[in-house]
Parts: structure tokens; C-alpha cells; sequence
């Protein structure tokens, strides 16, 4: 029998399909159930300005009850953005991803609150600790418990 | 003219009483919000819909397949709150709407 999660993301994928993503939203590659990749781009102005970058999600077969693994991708093309709640090895302290993850949430209002996260960014930087935490980091940043302190960017 | 009726099908439609009128229904489509499958399917457990894959209320006012929500709640990340409203998820009692 199908997972729970390759029938939900079936409902989500034909979605997007029929009615696009949001503006700066685009799906670069759904071939599974397991690991889906977008492009977000911040639209207007901002810090991110004319910048790209690709975001990946990985699915447990429980999605949405648990929620999905979703970091920016770092690799010899990819960057991750410069953002006080963004690691230099993709990784992304934002609630939602965590403790405040909701099954009601979705792979698109993901990708549409992320943007935001970036859209309101007043300053391009590392969070604090960041050396400290990429060399240490687990592979997938759900192993990671962050600490939510700043709500407001 | 006289008819004589020999035989007849007789075809019937249900759905849950959520509440919501059908006007509403038709324009925004009523699905459980955790598997989007509609309530008058069944979850993704399920293989038949109807009372054996029933809904659930909350005092909240939302509704979800039952299955779904269970398995939500049975989750240490859910903190027992309701999925669309993050207040404490409180079973309600199934109000019967008085039949329109």
C-alpha cells in the first residue's frame, strides 16, 4: 500500500501542477516521493535581490504527521543564503521546521513562509554560532533541536 | 394513460453534516486538512469510506477523518494541539443539526 506521505504529496504535487507555486516559487524536480527540490527567489526589493536559491525537502513516509527535512542546498553550484536563521551548509532555524510544525502545513506554504523569512531580512549575516554548529552538524537538520530566539526576521 | 412502475433503482447520495453549507462545499471543496482527502473519502488507512473511517470534531470548530487526527495527536510533536489552530484539542460532542 502507498505511504501516507506519496499520497499526500501526490494531492500536493498535482496542485502545483494545475495551479502553479506562488511568484519566485518554481519546482526544479519532484521525480519521488522522498526528496523534492525548488527555487525561491525573494521578489521586490531586498537584501536577495535577482538571487536564487534551490531548497530541498526530504519526506518521511509519516508526512505529513512528521514533519519533512527542509534546507537550503550547499553544494559546488549552490549557496545557501546569508541570513541570521540560515547555516552556511543549508540548514534553517525556523520553527515551523520543528517544534511549530503543523500537518496542516504544506511543501508550497514552506516554501512561501521561507521567502518571507528572507523578504523581511534587514541584514545580511550568519547567525552567531554558525562555525560552531557546521562543523558539528548532523546531516539532516531535523537531528539538529535549535533554540527559536528571534521572531522577528 | 395508465402506468404500471415494474421496476425502479433507487440512487442516493451522503455526505457528513460538517456544518458548512454546500454552496461552500461546491467553492472551496471540503477536505481533512492533514491527508486533503475529502471527508466523504476516507483516510489514507482507510479503504472504505463511511462510518468505519469516521470524522471528529473539535470544540475548535475543526474537523478532520478521525484516523487522521488520532494519529496526529498520538505524536509527541503534536503537543495534543489542534492542527490549525495550535489550541489544545478538545473533542466535541457531536452536535446534531437539526435537518434542513
Amino acid at each position: 500500500m502507498a505511504s501516507i506521505s506519496s499520497r499526500r504529496l501526490q494531492k500536493e504535487l498535482k496542485e502545483i501542477k494545475t495551479e502553479g507555486c506562488p511568484v519566485g516559487i518554481t519546482l526544479l524536480e519532484a521525480e519521488n516521493f522522498d526528496k523534492w527540490l525548488f527555487s525561491i527567489e525573494v521578489m521586490g526589493e531586498s537584501q536577495y535581490q535577482g538571487e536564487a536559491y534551490t531548497l530541498m525537502f526530504r519526506f518521511p513516509p509519516m508526512y505529513p504527521i512528521e514533519s519533512p527535512a527542509v534546507q537550503f542546498v550547499v553544494d559546488q553550484t549552490h549557496q545557501s543564503p546569508v541570513h541570521p536563521h540560515v547555516y552556511s551548509n543549508g540548514h534553517i532555524c525556523a520553527s515551523i521546521l520543528g517544534t511549530d510544525w503543523s500537518p496542516v502545513l504544506s511543501v508550497v506554504s514552506v516554501c512561501v513562509t521561507l521567502q518571507s523569512m528572507l523578504a523581511s531580512c534587514k541584514k545580511k549575516e550568519r547567525p552567531p554560532d554558525n562555525d560552531q554548529y557546521v562543523s558539528r552538524a548532523p546531516d539532516n537538520p531535523k537531528k539538529t533541536r535549535f533554540h527559536y530566539d528571534d521572531d522577528t526576521v | 394513460m395508465k402506468v404500471t412502475v415494474k421496476h425502479w433503482h433507487a440512487v442516493a447520495t451522503w455526505r457528513w453534516d460538517t456544518g458548512t453549507d454546500q454552496q461552500t462545499i461546491d467553492e472551496e471543496g471540503d477536505v481533512c486538512g492533514i491527508c486533503r482527502v475529502p471527508y466523504e473519502g476516507c483516510c489514507p488507512s482507510c479503504k472504505m469510506p463511511g462510518d468505519d473511517c469516521p470524522l471528529i470534531w473539535g470544540e475548535c470548530s475543526h474537523v478532520f477523518h478521525m484516523h487522521c487526527l488520532l494519529k496526529w495527536i498520538g505524536t509527541a510533536a503534536s503537543k495534543q494541539q489542534c492542527p490549525m489552530d495550535r489550541r489544545t484539542w478538545v473533542t466535541a460532542e457531536r452536535k446534531v443539526a437539526p435537518t434542513r
